[in-house]
């Protein structure tokens, strides 16, 4: 029977010196899911991810990962991809690759037979007897990333695994995280590039400071902000405004404002009223990344 | 939650995968053959630097002399006696060769100049009666004074027994020693230190710069995800241990074919090693020993050379390795000749030395328990600088400050 939740972690502490870079973060990723962990430049989202891992050790909290306290126990049933990319260069691609599984617990000879199909999945066919040191960085990467799920795992951990890599290979990446969800696999990610994870998500976590500050869908991150209106008048009239919200902007021909509360109709009716007229008229919500603005606030955003 | 037998298993597994790509990664590269056939370069110039410094001796050795001043009817009988003499040394310790001058009025004066001639290089000058001689000797000429001496004494011996010495016709027999000798088991003490030295010198020193390539490459991360720390140290430490095996291995190959081909005297020159323990467990004591030297020197190196973040770094740490193991090789090798003393003890108490020393013991003494009880003590000891070294690294290097030590955390789980 699979456990419901394939990480959790429970005020989770981790000090360098006298920075406290992870600050109290709890995290439950369901079985199963795609899970993101977002936050900007420096927010300790590696350091999360290499505590649940237990590559270094938590100074205060708890975590598990697929329901093993110590995550050694489990290291057979994940597969990593850490943010600094690293392979041996004198290894052939097909090596490297089965060397990962190896590592994990997949023999040799089924290791090296995967990572043929996977590299010719992957569109790499051609350089499978090539060593690293002869692929560009994104081949390399690529190959990388074959290598953390080579051996099947029930957990996929990937730590930016979007930077260095040119939009073909994102799409490719992207359809590689789906396809590993579609398997059975738990996917957990950190990125800073919102649209990625708007696109890929069944949950996320924001952390900024070394603490969480968000936990929920994409639609409940986004739901945090109220969504936008742009309404067009038939004729430019500046006494609109006197009907319009106090928030509301100008905008070319027409005016943005938020959402009332108590919907639009009410608005809409007093506008007809007045002659103004609706020339056009759009409710947008707001994106993740106007979201994560909000909840990390603008100036640790940039960072 | 993992039955504590699966993960020793998995833990084998990991450190074998380690192990089992640095063997393949060093041995699998045209560099390996530089390293494999090391000793022949460094023979080929040992032979050619040994005959230049041959040549040179042989021609300071011609002119080499020790001088007797004595009347002519002396300069026989003492030339005499130097032949007779001479027979019990070898050649290379030989004295320099006699030769004999008349004296004139100041046989003094005579033997300083001596030593001023440029036709000869005089190590020592005898003048005066044979019964109460005066010898002058240069710089490193009082061995060959003592023989003038020696010299001196026989001549006068043979001139008051009638110009001869009495004839002795003696018969010579080899044996063989039912049992070891002292001479035997110093001698397989010292061949056990110093050959462990020799190839420890040789292979564990290229352990330090191991986690050089991971570091570089940023494959420690991944390693460190997947496998404990102490499992990859223990998996290089293996690997480049499978190296040195096959090094060894080759070169013993080698050595015991030429070994076949030995002039039977020089063969027989081995058959004095008499270790204590018998020479079949002797072999298998020195194995274990080199292993476990090679274990805890390279346990040491590899979790140094894991805190050098640069080549220049791991260069640097070469000399201090070689002094470590010049200490060892020099503390054992005291040990050796001094069994049961207090600095033995010592030397096979302390784990760094201790498999050099405990090689000496088992030439020296006849008892195995104490092995069985150093081999564990090493084996602990090697675990615990992997330990040690994988701890630091963790800290130094994955920046963890405050991973668990390694046995509460074997506690913990």
């Amino acid at each position: 029977m699979r456990d419901e939740w394939a990480v959790t972690a429970d005020d989770l502490v981790k000090r360098f010196g006298d920075r406290r870079v992870v600050d109290g973060v709890d995290i439950r990723v369901p079985t199963g899911s795609i899970y993101g962990v977002l936050g900007p430049n420096g927010a300790g989202k590696t350091t999360t991810l290499r505590m649940l891992l237990g590559i270094i050790e938590p100074d205060g909290g708890s975590r598990t990962l697929l329901g093993f306290d110590a995550p050694r126990d489990a290291s057979d049933r994940v597969g990593y991809l850490p943010e600094e990319r690293g392979l041996y260069p004198g290894m052939k691609a097909r090596e490297a690759i089965a060397f990962m599984g190896a590592l994990r617990g997949l023999d040799w000879k089924t290791g090296r037979a995967r990572a043929v199909t996977l590299m010719e999945g992957a569109g790499l066919g051609h350089a499978v007897d090539e060593k690293i040191r002869k692929l560009s960085k994104g081949m390399a990467q690529l190959v990388q990333l074959l290598g953390s799920v080579v051996h099947q795992p029930d957990l996929l951990v990937l730590d930016e695994p979007f930077s260095g890599l040119d939009p073909v290979n994102q799409e490719r990446l992207e359809k590689l995280i789906l396809v590993e969800r579609d398997r059975g696999a738990t996917v957990l990610f950190s990125t800073h590039i919102m649209s990625h994870a708007e696109r890929l998500c069944d949950r996320l976590a924001i952390i900024a400071g070394g603490k969480r500050r968000f936990e929920g869908t994409v639609d409940d991150a986004r739901g945090l902000l109220p969504q936008r209106v742009h309404y067009t008048p038939h004729h430019p009239d500046p006494t609109i405004a006197a009907i319009l919200p106090a928030d509301a902007v100008a905008e070319g021909n027409g005016w943005r404002f938020e959402l009332p509360r108590e919907g639009i109709e009410r608005l809409l009716g007093a506008l007809i009223d007045a002659g103004h007229g609706i020339s056009g008229l759009s409710i947008e919500r707001p994106g993740l990344h106007e979201a994560f603005v909000r909840i990390v606030g603008e100036q640790e955003a940039q960072a | 939650m993992t039955p504590p037998q699966s993960r020793f298993r998995r833990t084998l597994r990991q450190t074998l995968t380690i192990a089992r790509r640095d063997f393949i990664a060093t041995v699998f590269t045209p560099i390996f053959l530089l390293f494999l056939f090391a000793p022949v370069i460094m023979g080929s110039f040992g032979a050619i630097g040994g005959l230049g410094a041959a040549s040179v001796a042989d021609g300071a050795q011609d002119k080499a002399r020790i001088v007797a001043i004595v009347p002519p009817a002396l300069a026989g009988p003492i030339a005499a006696a130097d032949t007779r003499l001479r027979g019990v040394f070898r050649p290379e310790e030989a004295p320099p060769v006699l030769s004999t001058i008349a004296p004139l009025a100041d046989p003094e004066a005579q033997a300083r100049a001596a030593f001023e001639r440029k036709d000869l290089d005089a190590s020592a000058v005898l003048y005066g009666p044979l019964d109460h001689p005066q010898i002058l000797y240069a710089t490193r000429g009082s061995r060959a004074a003592d023989y003038l001496v020696l010299l001196a004494s026989t001549t006068l011996a043979a001139q008051r027994l009638g110009g001869t010495l009495p004839a002795v016709a003696a018969t010579k027999a080899a044996i063989a020693r039912q049992g070891t000798s002292i001479g035997g088991q110093h001698q397989s003490a010292f061949f056990a230190v110093f050959g462990i030295f020799f190839l420890t010198l040789f292979l564990s020193g290229q352990v330090v710069g191991t986690m050089a390539e991971e570091r570089n490459s940023k494959v420690i991360e991944i390693l460190a995800a997947a496998v404990p720390l102490e499992s990859v140290f223990f998996g290089k430490l293996l690997g480049m241990f499978g190296v040195a095996v096959l090094f060894v291995g080759f070169w013993g190959i080698v050595v015991s074919q030429i070994g076949a081909l030995m002039p039977p005297a020089m063969a027989a020159g081995f058959g004095d090693l008499a270790p204590a323990v018998g020479t079949p467990m002797f072999v298998l004591l020195f194995a274990a020993y080199f292993t476990m030297a090679y274990l805890l020197l390279g346990a040491v190196f590899l979790g140094v050379g894991a805190q050098a973040s640069t080549m220049r770094e791991i260069q640097m740490l070469s000399l201090p390795i070689t002094i470590l193991q010049v200490a060892m090789f020099a503390l054992s090798s005291a040990a050796a000749s001094r069994p049961g003393s207090w600095l033995a003890t010592f030397a096979e108490l302390f784990p760094l030395s201790s498999p050099f020393a405990m090689a000496g013991h088992a030439a020296n003494s006849p008892g195995l328990w104490p092995h069985l009880a150093a081999l564990a003590w090493q084996a602990l000891w090697v675990t615990i600088f992997i330990s040690v070294g994988a701890r630091m690294f963790r800290r130094g290097v994955l920046q963890s400050g405050s991973a668990k030590p390694f046995w509460r955390r074997a506690k913990a789980n």
